[in-house]
Protein backbone atom coordinates (compact mmCIF):
# COMPACT_ATOMS: atom_id res chain seq x y z
CA UNK A 1 0.00 0.00 0.00
CA UNK A 2 0.99 3.55 -0.82
CA UNK A 3 -0.06 6.62 -0.21
CA UNK A 4 -0.06 8.66 -3.28
CA UNK A 5 -1.47 12.06 -5.13
CA UNK A 6 -3.42 11.34 -7.96
CA UNK A 7 -6.82 12.89 -10.23
CA UNK A 8 -9.65 11.21 -10.01
CA UNK A 9 -8.94 10.10 -13.58
CA UNK A 10 -6.30 8.82 -12.19
CA UNK A 11 -8.15 6.88 -9.27
CA UNK A 12 -10.39 5.04 -12.11
CA UNK A 13 -7.45 4.38 -13.90
CA UNK A 14 -5.81 2.61 -10.63
CA UNK A 15 -8.48 0.96 -10.21
CA UNK A 16 -8.78 -1.01 -13.54
CA UNK A 17 -4.90 -1.64 -13.26
CA UNK A 18 -5.34 -2.98 -9.99
CA UNK A 19 -8.36 -5.30 -11.44
CA UNK A 20 -5.72 -5.98 -14.68
CA UNK A 21 -9.79 -6.36 -17.25
CA UNK A 22 -8.74 -8.27 -20.28
CA UNK A 23 -10.03 -5.57 -22.53
CA UNK A 24 -10.21 -1.67 -22.68
CA UNK A 25 -12.48 -0.11 -25.33
CA UNK A 26 -11.85 3.68 -25.00
CA UNK A 27 -12.93 6.99 -27.30
CA UNK A 28 -11.68 9.95 -25.50
CA UNK A 29 -13.71 13.03 -24.14
CA UNK A 30 -13.38 15.94 -21.45
CA UNK A 31 -13.41 15.07 -18.73
CA UNK A 32 -12.51 11.47 -18.91
CA UNK A 33 -9.20 11.81 -21.62
CA UNK A 34 -6.99 11.56 -18.53
CA UNK A 35 -8.08 8.18 -17.46
CA UNK A 36 -8.03 6.02 -20.92
CA UNK A 37 -4.66 8.24 -21.30
CA UNK A 38 -2.96 7.06 -18.34
CA UNK A 39 -4.08 3.43 -18.87
CA UNK A 40 -2.67 3.59 -22.26
CA UNK A 41 0.32 5.13 -21.21
CA UNK A 42 0.58 1.86 -18.69
CA UNK A 43 -0.18 -0.70 -21.04
CA UNK A 44 2.79 0.55 -23.59
CA UNK A 45 4.77 0.44 -20.40
CA UNK A 46 3.64 -3.34 -19.81
CA UNK A 47 1.78 -2.31 -16.93
CA UNK A 48 -1.00 -4.54 -18.04
CA UNK A 49 0.01 -7.53 -19.61
CA UNK A 50 -3.15 -9.12 -20.60
CA UNK A 51 -5.33 -6.28 -21.47
CA UNK A 52 -6.19 -5.84 -25.13
CA UNK A 53 -6.48 -1.90 -25.77
CA UNK A 54 -8.60 -0.42 -28.25
CA UNK A 55 -8.75 3.22 -29.52
CA UNK A 56 -12.97 3.03 -30.95
CA UNK A 57 -14.50 5.59 -33.49
CA UNK A 58 -17.24 6.31 -31.10
CA UNK A 59 -18.81 5.62 -27.44
CA UNK A 60 -21.25 3.43 -29.66
CA UNK A 61 -18.94 1.32 -30.59
CA UNK A 62 -17.25 1.18 -27.62
CA UNK A 63 -19.85 0.09 -25.55
CA UNK A 64 -20.80 -2.51 -28.71
CA UNK A 65 -17.07 -3.41 -28.73
CA UNK A 66 -17.48 -3.91 -24.47
CA UNK A 67 -20.54 -6.23 -24.81
CA UNK A 68 -19.33 -8.54 -27.38
CA UNK A 69 -16.34 -8.84 -25.49
CA UNK A 70 -17.74 -9.21 -22.36
CA UNK A 71 -19.95 -11.94 -23.99
CA UNK A 72 -17.40 -14.28 -24.85
CA UNK A 73 -15.83 -13.71 -20.98
CA UNK A 74 -13.56 -11.35 -21.09
CA UNK A 75 -13.02 -8.79 -17.91
CA UNK A 76 -13.97 -5.40 -19.43
CA UNK A 77 -13.47 -1.63 -18.24
CA UNK A 78 -14.30 1.42 -19.93
CA UNK A 79 -14.84 5.27 -19.23
CA UNK A 80 -16.80 8.19 -20.82
CA UNK A 81 -18.17 11.58 -20.07
CA UNK A 82 -21.19 13.60 -21.22
CA UNK A 83 -22.40 13.34 -24.98
CA UNK A 84 -20.15 9.97 -25.28
CA UNK A 85 -22.38 8.92 -22.39
CA UNK A 86 -25.50 9.42 -24.09
CA UNK A 87 -24.06 8.12 -27.26
CA UNK A 88 -23.84 4.80 -25.29
CA UNK A 89 -27.55 5.31 -23.92
CA UNK A 90 -28.93 2.21 -26.59
CA UNK A 91 -26.08 -0.13 -26.13
CA UNK A 92 -26.35 0.51 -22.25
CA UNK A 93 -29.34 -1.45 -22.28
CA UNK A 94 -28.11 -4.26 -24.50
CA UNK A 95 -25.27 -4.83 -22.01
CA UNK A 96 -28.08 -4.85 -19.33
CA UNK A 97 -30.01 -7.14 -20.72
CA UNK A 98 -27.47 -9.40 -21.85
CA UNK A 99 -26.49 -9.63 -18.19
CA UNK A 100 -23.12 -8.55 -18.71
CA UNK A 101 -20.63 -7.48 -16.27
CA UNK A 102 -18.84 -4.91 -17.82
CA UNK A 103 -17.18 -2.02 -15.51
CA UNK A 104 -17.39 1.90 -16.43
CA UNK A 105 -16.03 4.59 -14.94
CA UNK A 106 -18.26 7.77 -15.69
CA UNK A 107 -16.97 11.72 -15.30
CA UNK A 108 -20.11 13.58 -15.14
CA UNK A 109 -20.71 16.46 -16.96
CA UNK A 110 -23.17 18.88 -18.22
CA UNK A 111 -25.19 17.94 -21.39
CA UNK A 112 -25.42 20.51 -24.54
CA UNK A 113 -26.82 22.79 -25.23
CA UNK A 114 -25.17 25.12 -24.84
CA UNK A 115 -21.91 23.51 -24.11
CA UNK A 116 -20.84 23.47 -20.65
CA UNK A 117 -17.68 21.31 -20.15
CA UNK A 118 -18.20 21.35 -16.55
CA UNK A 119 -19.65 18.90 -14.41
CA UNK A 120 -23.34 18.19 -13.08
CA UNK A 121 -25.25 15.20 -12.68
CA UNK A 122 -27.55 14.56 -15.80
CA UNK A 123 -25.74 12.72 -18.40
CA UNK A 124 -25.22 9.96 -15.20
CA UNK A 125 -28.73 9.98 -14.18
CA UNK A 126 -30.12 9.86 -17.97
CA UNK A 127 -28.92 6.08 -17.38
CA UNK A 128 -31.14 5.33 -14.76
CA UNK A 129 -33.56 3.15 -15.98
CA UNK A 130 -30.40 1.30 -18.31
CA UNK A 131 -30.92 -1.63 -15.81
CA UNK A 132 -26.96 -0.75 -14.88
CA UNK A 133 -25.85 -0.35 -11.42
CA UNK A 134 -24.93 2.71 -10.12
CA UNK A 135 -22.19 4.26 -7.45
CA UNK A 136 -21.36 7.77 -7.13
CA UNK A 137 -18.45 8.45 -5.47
CA UNK A 138 -17.49 11.60 -3.69
CA UNK A 139 -13.75 11.85 -3.36
CA UNK A 140 -10.75 9.88 -5.19
CA UNK A 141 -10.33 7.68 -3.06
CA UNK A 142 -14.21 6.32 -3.47
CA UNK A 143 -13.64 6.21 -7.30
CA UNK A 144 -10.66 3.47 -6.95
CA UNK A 145 -12.33 1.47 -3.79
CA UNK A 146 -15.73 1.26 -5.83
CA UNK A 147 -13.90 0.21 -9.06
CA UNK A 148 -12.47 -2.67 -7.35
CA UNK A 149 -16.44 -3.13 -5.71
CA UNK A 150 -18.18 -2.79 -8.80
CA UNK A 151 -16.15 -6.05 -10.85
CA UNK A 152 -16.98 -8.18 -7.20
CA UNK A 153 -20.19 -6.86 -7.58
CA UNK A 154 -20.76 -7.14 -11.04
CA UNK A 155 -19.72 -10.60 -11.37
CA UNK A 156 -21.64 -12.14 -8.61
CA UNK A 157 -23.52 -15.01 -9.96
CA UNK A 158 -27.03 -13.70 -7.84
CA UNK A 159 -26.36 -9.85 -10.08
CA UNK A 160 -24.12 -10.40 -13.35
CA UNK A 161 -25.03 -6.86 -14.70
CA UNK A 162 -22.81 -4.08 -15.42
CA UNK A 163 -21.43 -1.24 -12.89
CA UNK A 164 -21.67 2.54 -13.30
CA UNK A 165 -19.05 4.52 -10.89
CA UNK A 166 -19.52 8.53 -11.31
CA UNK A 167 -17.20 10.62 -10.56
CA UNK A 168 -17.55 14.86 -11.01
CA UNK A 169 -15.76 16.07 -13.98
CA UNK A 170 -13.31 18.62 -12.68
CA UNK A 171 -13.78 18.74 -9.26
CA UNK A 172 -12.78 15.36 -9.47
CA UNK A 173 -11.55 14.70 -12.63
CA UNK A 174 -8.79 16.82 -12.47
CA UNK A 175 -8.17 17.84 -8.67
CA UNK A 176 -5.13 15.39 -7.05
CA UNK A 177 -5.92 14.34 -3.99
CA UNK A 178 -3.85 11.86 -1.70
CA UNK A 179 -5.42 8.32 -2.06
CA UNK A 180 -3.89 4.84 -0.78
CA UNK A 181 -3.35 2.56 -3.84
CA UNK A 182 -3.91 -1.51 -2.45
CA UNK A 183 -1.39 -3.51 -3.08
CA UNK A 184 -2.04 -6.12 -5.80
CA UNK A 185 -1.96 -9.10 -3.36
CA UNK A 186 -4.83 -7.01 -1.50
CA UNK A 187 -6.76 -6.78 -4.84
CA UNK A 188 -5.88 -10.52 -5.38
CA UNK A 189 -7.66 -11.63 -2.05
CA UNK A 190 -10.48 -9.22 -2.80
CA UNK A 191 -11.68 -9.80 -6.24
CA UNK A 192 -11.16 -13.82 -7.25
CA UNK A 193 -10.25 -14.57 -10.88
CA UNK A 194 -13.50 -14.15 -12.77
CA UNK A 195 -15.22 -17.52 -14.40
CA UNK A 196 -17.90 -16.01 -16.68
CA UNK A 197 -21.22 -18.28 -16.38
CA UNK A 198 -23.59 -17.62 -19.36
CA UNK A 199 -21.17 -16.84 -22.64
CA UNK A 200 -20.31 -17.90 -26.06
CA UNK A 201 -17.33 -20.23 -26.32
CA UNK A 202 -15.97 -22.18 -29.15
CA UNK A 203 -17.21 -25.29 -27.95
CA UNK A 204 -20.70 -24.00 -26.78
CA UNK A 205 -22.46 -21.95 -29.32
CA UNK A 206 -25.28 -19.47 -28.03
CA UNK A 207 -27.28 -16.97 -28.66
CA UNK A 208 -27.68 -13.68 -26.38
CA UNK A 209 -29.98 -11.03 -26.83
CA UNK A 210 -32.47 -12.10 -29.77
CA UNK A 211 -35.52 -11.03 -30.89
CA UNK A 212 -38.28 -13.19 -28.05
CA UNK A 213 -41.67 -13.06 -27.62
CA UNK A 214 -43.31 -13.68 -24.51
CA UNK A 215 -40.02 -14.75 -22.76
CA UNK A 216 -39.44 -10.27 -22.78
CA UNK A 217 -41.17 -9.83 -19.24
CA UNK A 218 -39.13 -13.29 -17.71
CA UNK A 219 -35.87 -11.26 -18.90
CA UNK A 220 -36.79 -8.31 -17.69
CA UNK A 221 -37.87 -9.45 -14.39
CA UNK A 222 -34.58 -11.24 -14.11
CA UNK A 223 -32.66 -7.81 -14.83
CA UNK A 224 -34.81 -6.47 -12.29
CA UNK A 225 -34.63 -8.62 -9.82
CA UNK A 226 -30.78 -9.56 -10.25
CA UNK A 227 -30.40 -5.56 -9.54
CA UNK A 228 -32.34 -5.87 -5.79
CA UNK A 229 -29.93 -8.85 -5.58
CA UNK A 230 -27.19 -6.21 -5.25
CA UNK A 231 -27.83 -4.63 -2.41
CA UNK A 232 -27.48 -7.55 -0.17
CA UNK A 233 -23.77 -8.27 -2.56
CA UNK A 234 -23.28 -4.86 -1.82
CA UNK A 235 -23.32 -4.87 1.60
CA UNK A 236 -21.33 -8.05 1.77
CA UNK A 237 -19.02 -7.00 -0.61
CA UNK A 238 -18.55 -3.68 1.43
CA UNK A 239 -17.80 -5.60 5.02
CA UNK A 240 -14.93 -7.67 2.97
CA UNK A 241 -13.71 -4.93 1.71
CA UNK A 242 -13.33 -3.33 5.17
CA UNK A 243 -12.05 -6.54 6.45
CA UNK A 244 -9.55 -6.61 3.71
CA UNK A 245 -8.63 -2.64 3.07
CA UNK A 246 -9.66 -1.49 6.16
CA UNK A 247 -11.74 1.56 4.84
CA UNK A 248 -15.90 1.04 5.54
CA UNK A 249 -18.42 1.58 3.09
CA UNK A 250 -22.15 1.33 2.87
CA UNK A 251 -24.59 1.75 1.01
CA UNK A 252 -25.55 4.81 1.92
CA UNK A 253 -22.76 7.58 3.63
CA UNK A 254 -24.63 8.99 6.86
CA UNK A 255 -22.50 11.97 8.54
CA UNK A 256 -23.64 13.62 11.46
CA UNK A 257 -27.40 12.41 11.34
CA UNK A 258 -27.57 11.00 14.81
CA UNK A 259 -29.59 13.57 16.17
CA UNK A 260 -29.90 15.64 13.52
CA UNK A 261 -33.30 17.56 12.66
CA UNK A 262 -32.33 18.70 9.34
CA UNK A 263 -30.75 16.50 6.97
CA UNK A 264 -28.88 17.68 3.52
CA UNK A 265 -29.47 14.87 1.20
CA UNK A 266 -26.50 15.22 -1.43
CA UNK A 267 -24.89 13.38 -4.12
CA UNK A 268 -21.11 13.45 -5.57
CA UNK A 269 -18.29 15.82 -4.86
CA UNK A 270 -20.55 18.75 -3.16
CA UNK A 271 -21.06 16.43 -0.52
CA UNK A 272 -17.35 17.27 1.08
CA UNK A 273 -17.63 21.03 0.76
CA UNK A 274 -21.09 20.64 3.05
CA UNK A 275 -19.97 18.21 4.79
CA UNK A 276 -17.60 21.19 5.79
CA UNK A 277 -20.23 23.45 6.57
CA UNK A 278 -22.81 21.40 8.33
CA UNK A 279 -19.83 21.16 10.85
CA UNK A 280 -19.31 24.93 10.99
CA UNK A 281 -23.18 25.43 11.55
CA UNK A 282 -23.08 22.68 14.22
CA UNK A 283 -19.96 24.34 16.17
CA UNK A 284 -21.14 27.83 15.81
CA UNK A 285 -24.23 28.20 15.98
CA UNK A 286 -25.67 24.63 17.20
CA UNK A 287 -27.71 24.31 14.62
CA UNK A 288 -28.42 19.76 14.58
CA UNK A 289 -27.81 19.31 10.62
CA UNK A 290 -26.70 16.32 8.80
CA UNK A 291 -26.09 15.10 5.75
CA UNK A 292 -27.28 11.64 4.30
CA UNK A 293 -25.34 11.32 0.61
CA UNK A 294 -26.43 8.91 -1.88
CA UNK A 295 -23.87 6.58 -2.77
CA UNK A 296 -25.76 3.68 -4.52
CA UNK A 297 -28.09 5.46 -6.98
CA UNK A 298 -29.41 1.89 -8.45
CA UNK A 299 -30.38 -0.71 -6.95
CA UNK A 300 -32.27 2.16 -4.78
CA UNK A 301 -31.57 1.69 -1.08
CA UNK A 302 -34.81 2.56 -0.18
CA UNK A 303 -34.74 0.90 3.18
CA UNK A 304 -31.27 2.56 3.97
CA UNK A 305 -32.45 6.08 3.21
CA UNK A 306 -35.64 5.52 5.30
CA UNK A 307 -33.89 4.01 8.40
CA UNK A 308 -31.51 7.30 7.99
CA UNK A 309 -34.01 9.50 7.38
CA UNK A 310 -36.98 8.14 10.34
CA UNK A 311 -35.59 11.14 12.72
CA UNK A 312 -35.36 13.90 10.29
CA UNK A 313 -37.88 16.68 10.70
CA UNK A 314 -36.69 18.46 7.68
CA UNK A 315 -34.81 17.26 4.87
CA UNK A 316 -33.44 18.84 1.38
CA UNK A 317 -33.09 17.41 -1.56
CA UNK A 318 -29.98 19.34 -3.25
CA UNK A 319 -29.79 18.30 -6.79
CA UNK A 320 -27.00 18.65 -9.11
CA UNK A 321 -29.38 18.02 -12.48
CA UNK A 322 -32.50 18.73 -13.63
CA UNK A 323 -35.65 16.68 -15.53
CA UNK A 324 -37.37 19.92 -17.53
CA UNK A 325 -40.73 20.67 -16.55
CA UNK A 326 -40.09 18.29 -13.70
CA UNK A 327 -37.32 19.43 -11.14
CA UNK A 328 -34.44 17.59 -9.61
CA UNK A 329 -34.43 14.13 -10.27
CA UNK A 330 -33.84 12.53 -6.82
CA UNK A 331 -36.57 14.61 -4.95
CA UNK A 332 -39.41 12.73 -6.19
CA UNK A 333 -37.40 9.50 -5.50
CA UNK A 334 -36.56 10.41 -2.20
CA UNK A 335 -40.10 11.32 -0.97
CA UNK A 336 -41.09 8.30 -2.35
CA UNK A 337 -39.17 6.60 -0.31
CA UNK A 338 -40.21 8.39 2.87
CA UNK A 339 -44.27 8.27 2.02
CA UNK A 340 -45.35 5.61 3.56
CA UNK A 341 -43.52 6.04 6.67
CA UNK A 342 -45.84 6.44 9.71
CA UNK A 343 -43.87 9.66 10.83
CA UNK A 344 -42.23 11.40 7.75
CA UNK A 345 -40.68 14.30 7.52
CA UNK A 346 -40.72 17.35 5.76
CA UNK A 347 -38.94 17.55 2.51
CA UNK A 348 -38.21 20.40 0.50
CA UNK A 349 -36.03 20.32 -3.26
CA UNK A 350 -33.29 22.31 -4.37
CA UNK A 351 -31.74 22.29 -7.48
CA UNK A 352 -28.19 23.19 -8.28
CA UNK A 353 -24.83 23.43 -9.40
CA UNK A 354 -25.78 23.11 -12.86
CA UNK A 355 -22.82 23.33 -15.77
CA UNK A 356 -20.38 23.33 -12.54
CA UNK A 357 -21.86 26.71 -10.91
CA UNK A 358 -19.56 26.08 -7.57
CA UNK A 359 -21.16 24.56 -4.69
CA UNK A 360 -19.72 26.69 -1.59
CA UNK A 361 -20.31 25.94 2.32
CA UNK A 362 -22.03 29.57 1.93
CA UNK A 363 -24.45 28.12 -0.41
CA UNK A 364 -24.98 25.50 1.60
CA UNK A 365 -25.59 26.80 4.69
CA UNK A 366 -27.91 29.18 2.41
CA UNK A 367 -29.92 25.88 1.96
CA UNK A 368 -29.93 24.83 5.87
CA UNK A 369 -31.79 28.23 6.97
CA UNK A 370 -33.90 28.27 4.26
CA UNK A 371 -35.01 24.41 5.87
CA UNK A 372 -35.11 25.88 8.74
CA UNK A 373 -37.88 28.07 8.15
CA UNK A 374 -39.72 25.52 5.94
CA UNK A 375 -39.78 23.71 8.98
CA UNK A 376 -40.94 26.56 10.91
CA UNK A 377 -43.51 27.16 8.45
CA UNK A 378 -44.38 23.53 7.80
CA UNK A 379 -44.64 24.56 4.35
CA UNK A 380 -41.73 23.00 2.05
CA UNK A 381 -40.43 24.60 -1.40
CA UNK A 382 -38.99 23.61 -4.64
CA UNK A 383 -36.84 26.16 -5.46
CA UNK A 384 -33.49 26.69 -7.27
CA UNK A 385 -30.73 28.36 -5.32
CA UNK A 386 -28.32 29.82 -7.94
CA UNK A 387 -30.95 31.32 -9.90
CA UNK A 388 -34.72 32.99 -9.27
CA UNK A 389 -36.96 30.53 -11.71
CA UNK A 390 -40.48 32.59 -10.71
CA UNK A 391 -39.51 35.73 -12.49
CA UNK A 392 -37.73 34.77 -15.76
CA UNK A 393 -37.74 35.78 -19.65
CA UNK A 394 -37.58 32.81 -21.34
CA UNK A 395 -36.93 35.00 -24.40
CA UNK A 396 -34.11 36.46 -22.88
CA UNK A 397 -31.02 35.08 -25.03
CA UNK A 398 -28.60 37.35 -23.15
CA UNK A 399 -27.93 34.93 -19.92
CA UNK A 400 -27.68 35.93 -16.42
CA UNK B 1 -5.52 26.03 5.23
CA UNK B 2 -2.92 27.76 2.80
CA UNK B 3 -4.07 28.46 -0.40
CA UNK B 4 -2.24 29.23 -3.45
CA UNK B 5 -4.02 31.02 -7.00
CA UNK B 6 -1.50 30.62 -10.05
CA UNK B 7 -1.98 32.97 -13.27
CA UNK B 8 -0.46 31.87 -16.56
CA UNK B 9 -1.11 31.45 -20.23
CA UNK B 10 -2.48 28.19 -22.02
CA UNK B 11 0.98 26.65 -22.70
CA UNK B 12 3.38 28.43 -19.59
CA UNK B 13 2.56 25.31 -17.36
CA UNK B 14 0.66 26.90 -14.75
CA UNK B 15 -1.11 23.42 -13.96
CA UNK B 16 2.27 21.93 -14.00
CA UNK B 17 3.10 23.69 -11.42
CA UNK B 18 0.36 23.91 -8.83
CA UNK B 19 1.10 19.55 -8.91
CA UNK B 20 4.76 20.46 -7.91
CA UNK B 21 3.37 22.37 -5.30
CA UNK B 22 1.20 20.02 -4.47
CA UNK B 23 3.64 17.05 -4.46
CA UNK B 24 6.35 19.04 -2.74
CA UNK B 25 3.82 19.92 0.30
CA UNK B 26 2.22 16.54 -0.03
CA UNK B 27 5.96 15.76 0.21
CA UNK B 28 6.63 17.32 3.36
CA UNK B 29 3.76 15.66 5.19
CA UNK B 30 1.11 17.92 4.58
CA UNK B 31 -2.83 17.49 3.17
CA UNK B 32 -2.85 18.52 -0.15
CA UNK B 33 -5.82 19.46 -2.88
CA UNK B 34 -4.33 20.68 -6.44
CA UNK B 35 -6.22 21.49 -9.66
CA UNK B 36 -6.63 23.58 -12.69
CA UNK B 37 -9.46 25.72 -14.01
CA UNK B 38 -10.28 24.12 -17.57
CA UNK B 39 -13.00 26.10 -19.74
CA UNK B 40 -11.54 27.34 -23.22
CA UNK B 41 -8.04 26.43 -22.33
CA UNK B 42 -5.97 26.66 -25.51
CA UNK B 43 -2.45 28.13 -26.19
CA UNK B 44 -2.08 32.10 -24.55
CA UNK B 45 -5.56 32.04 -23.39
CA UNK B 46 -5.52 33.34 -19.54
CA UNK B 47 -5.68 29.99 -17.29
CA UNK B 48 -5.15 29.43 -13.48
CA UNK B 49 -4.44 26.81 -11.01
CA UNK B 50 -5.05 26.03 -7.64
CA UNK B 51 -3.68 24.69 -4.66
CA UNK B 52 -4.49 23.92 -1.04
CA UNK B 53 -2.36 22.73 1.50
CA UNK B 54 -3.30 21.78 5.37
CA UNK B 55 -2.81 19.38 8.44
CA UNK B 56 -5.96 17.98 8.00
CA UNK B 57 -7.88 16.58 5.12
CA UNK B 58 -8.91 19.49 2.45
CA UNK B 59 -12.99 19.60 2.76
CA UNK B 60 -12.87 22.74 0.56
CA UNK B 61 -13.22 22.10 -3.61
CA UNK B 62 -13.24 24.57 -6.69
CA UNK B 63 -11.66 27.74 -6.93
CA UNK B 64 -9.85 29.48 -4.57
CA UNK B 65 -11.10 32.98 -4.66
CA UNK B 66 -9.35 33.96 -1.11
CA UNK B 67 -6.01 32.86 -1.58
CA UNK B 68 -2.56 33.38 0.76
CA UNK B 69 -0.42 33.28 -2.25
CA UNK B 70 -0.74 34.38 -6.12
CA UNK B 71 2.03 33.54 -8.20
CA UNK B 72 1.26 35.26 -11.81
CA UNK B 73 3.35 33.62 -14.26
CA UNK B 74 3.20 36.36 -17.33
CA UNK B 75 3.62 39.83 -16.39
CA UNK B 76 1.56 41.06 -19.41
CA UNK B 77 -1.90 39.38 -17.60
CA UNK B 78 -1.94 41.86 -14.98
CA UNK B 79 -3.59 44.08 -17.55
CA UNK B 80 -6.52 41.78 -18.01
CA UNK B 81 -6.95 39.79 -15.13
CA UNK B 82 -7.62 41.12 -11.37
CA UNK B 83 -5.06 38.88 -10.41
CA UNK B 84 -5.06 40.75 -6.64
CA UNK B 85 -8.81 39.60 -6.58
CA UNK B 86 -9.64 38.24 -3.09
CA UNK B 87 -6.11 38.11 -1.91
CA UNK B 88 -5.41 38.24 1.83
CA UNK B 89 -3.98 41.53 3.14
CA UNK B 90 -1.23 39.77 4.71
CA UNK B 91 -0.67 37.36 1.39
CA UNK B 92 2.36 37.55 -0.75
CA UNK B 93 1.46 38.47 -4.99
CA UNK B 94 4.44 36.92 -6.64
CA UNK B 95 5.04 38.21 -10.45
CA UNK B 96 7.14 36.76 -12.71
CA UNK B 97 9.27 40.07 -14.33
CA UNK B 98 12.45 41.72 -14.42
CA UNK B 99 11.44 44.80 -13.04
CA UNK B 100 9.20 45.87 -10.05
CA UNK B 101 5.28 46.15 -10.77
CA UNK B 102 2.99 48.16 -8.94
CA UNK B 103 -0.39 46.35 -8.28
CA UNK B 104 -3.19 47.59 -6.39
CA UNK B 105 -3.50 45.48 -3.78
CA UNK B 106 -2.34 45.89 0.13
CA UNK B 107 -0.46 42.09 0.64
CA UNK B 108 3.08 41.96 -0.61
CA UNK B 109 4.04 42.48 -3.84
CA UNK B 110 7.20 40.64 -5.05
CA UNK B 111 8.81 40.15 -8.23
CA UNK B 112 11.72 37.78 -9.63
CA UNK B 113 12.94 37.77 -13.34
CA UNK B 114 12.22 33.29 -13.56
CA UNK B 115 12.42 33.91 -17.33
CA UNK B 116 16.00 35.02 -17.40
CA UNK B 117 16.95 32.45 -14.99
CA UNK B 118 15.29 29.68 -16.94
CA UNK B 119 16.58 31.15 -20.54
CA UNK B 120 20.39 30.60 -18.71
CA UNK B 121 19.99 27.31 -16.76
CA UNK B 122 17.33 25.60 -18.82
CA UNK B 123 18.08 26.82 -22.22
CA UNK B 124 14.30 27.61 -22.69
CA UNK B 125 11.60 29.91 -21.16
CA UNK B 126 10.49 27.21 -18.42
CA UNK B 127 9.48 29.70 -15.88
CA UNK B 128 6.73 27.91 -13.96
CA UNK B 129 8.96 25.58 -12.57
CA UNK B 130 12.05 28.06 -11.93
CA UNK B 131 9.55 30.25 -10.16
CA UNK B 132 8.69 27.77 -7.28
CA UNK B 133 12.19 28.60 -6.06
CA UNK B 134 11.15 31.93 -5.32
CA UNK B 135 8.12 30.72 -3.46
CA UNK B 136 9.94 28.75 -1.56
CA UNK B 137 12.05 31.40 -0.07
CA UNK B 138 9.38 34.11 0.46
CA UNK B 139 7.26 30.94 2.63
CA UNK B 140 7.88 27.96 4.19
CA UNK B 141 5.32 26.06 2.94
CA UNK B 142 7.47 23.97 0.56
CA UNK B 143 11.51 23.79 0.77
CA UNK B 144 13.86 23.47 -2.10
CA UNK B 145 14.36 19.43 -1.19
CA UNK B 146 10.81 18.75 -1.44
CA UNK B 147 10.73 20.75 -4.67
CA UNK B 148 13.53 18.20 -6.09
CA UNK B 149 11.66 15.69 -5.04
CA UNK B 150 8.15 17.04 -7.13
CA UNK B 151 10.29 17.94 -9.65
CA UNK B 152 10.88 14.40 -9.83
CA UNK B 153 8.04 12.92 -9.99
CA UNK B 154 6.43 15.32 -11.97
CA UNK B 155 8.86 14.92 -14.79
CA UNK B 156 9.23 11.31 -14.89
CA UNK B 157 9.31 11.14 -18.59
CA UNK B 158 11.66 14.01 -19.14
CA UNK B 159 15.30 12.98 -19.94
CA UNK B 160 17.29 13.23 -16.73
CA UNK B 161 19.77 16.30 -17.98
CA UNK B 162 16.03 18.08 -18.09
CA UNK B 163 15.12 17.07 -14.66
CA UNK B 164 18.49 18.43 -13.21
CA UNK B 165 18.21 21.90 -15.43
CA UNK B 166 14.75 22.32 -13.82
CA UNK B 167 16.40 21.83 -9.96
CA UNK B 168 19.01 24.18 -10.81
CA UNK B 169 16.62 26.74 -11.97
CA UNK B 170 14.58 26.80 -8.74
CA UNK B 171 18.07 26.99 -6.50
CA UNK B 172 19.02 29.67 -8.53
CA UNK B 173 15.86 31.00 -8.58
CA UNK B 174 15.71 30.42 -4.64
CA UNK B 175 19.07 32.76 -4.42
CA UNK B 176 18.30 35.67 -6.32
CA UNK B 177 14.78 36.11 -5.28
CA UNK B 178 14.90 38.89 -2.76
Amino acid sequence: MKQTLVTGNEAAAWGARLVQPNYIPTFPITPQTECIETLARWISDGELPGTYFDRMESEHSVMSAAVGAAAVGARVFTATSSQGLLLMHEVLYIAAGMRLPIVMATISRGLSAPVTLWSDHNDFLDQRDSGWLMFHAENNQEVLDLVLQAYRIAEDSRVLLPVMVNMDGYVLSFTDEPITIPSPEMVKEFLPKYTPKHTIAKDRPVTVGPPVLDEYTIFRAQNHVAARNALEVMEEVMDDFDRIFGRRYHLVDEFMLDDAELVLVTQGSMSTTAKAAIMEMRDEEGIKVGLLRLRVIRPWPAKAIAEALKNAKAVAVIDRNLAPGRGGIMFPEIVETLYNLDRRPLVSSFVVGLGGNPQTEHKVKEITRKLMDDLETGRPRVEWNDVDVNDMDVNDMEGL
Amino acid sequence: MYKIRIHGRGGQGAKKAAKMIGQAAFKMGKQVQDFALYGAERRGAPVMSFVRIGDTPILERGYVDDPDVVLVLDKTLLDLVNVADGLAENGLLLVNSEHELAVDTPATVKHVDATSIALDTIGKPIFNTTMLGALAKFTNIISIDALDWAIEEELFNYPKKMIEANKTAVKKCYEVAK
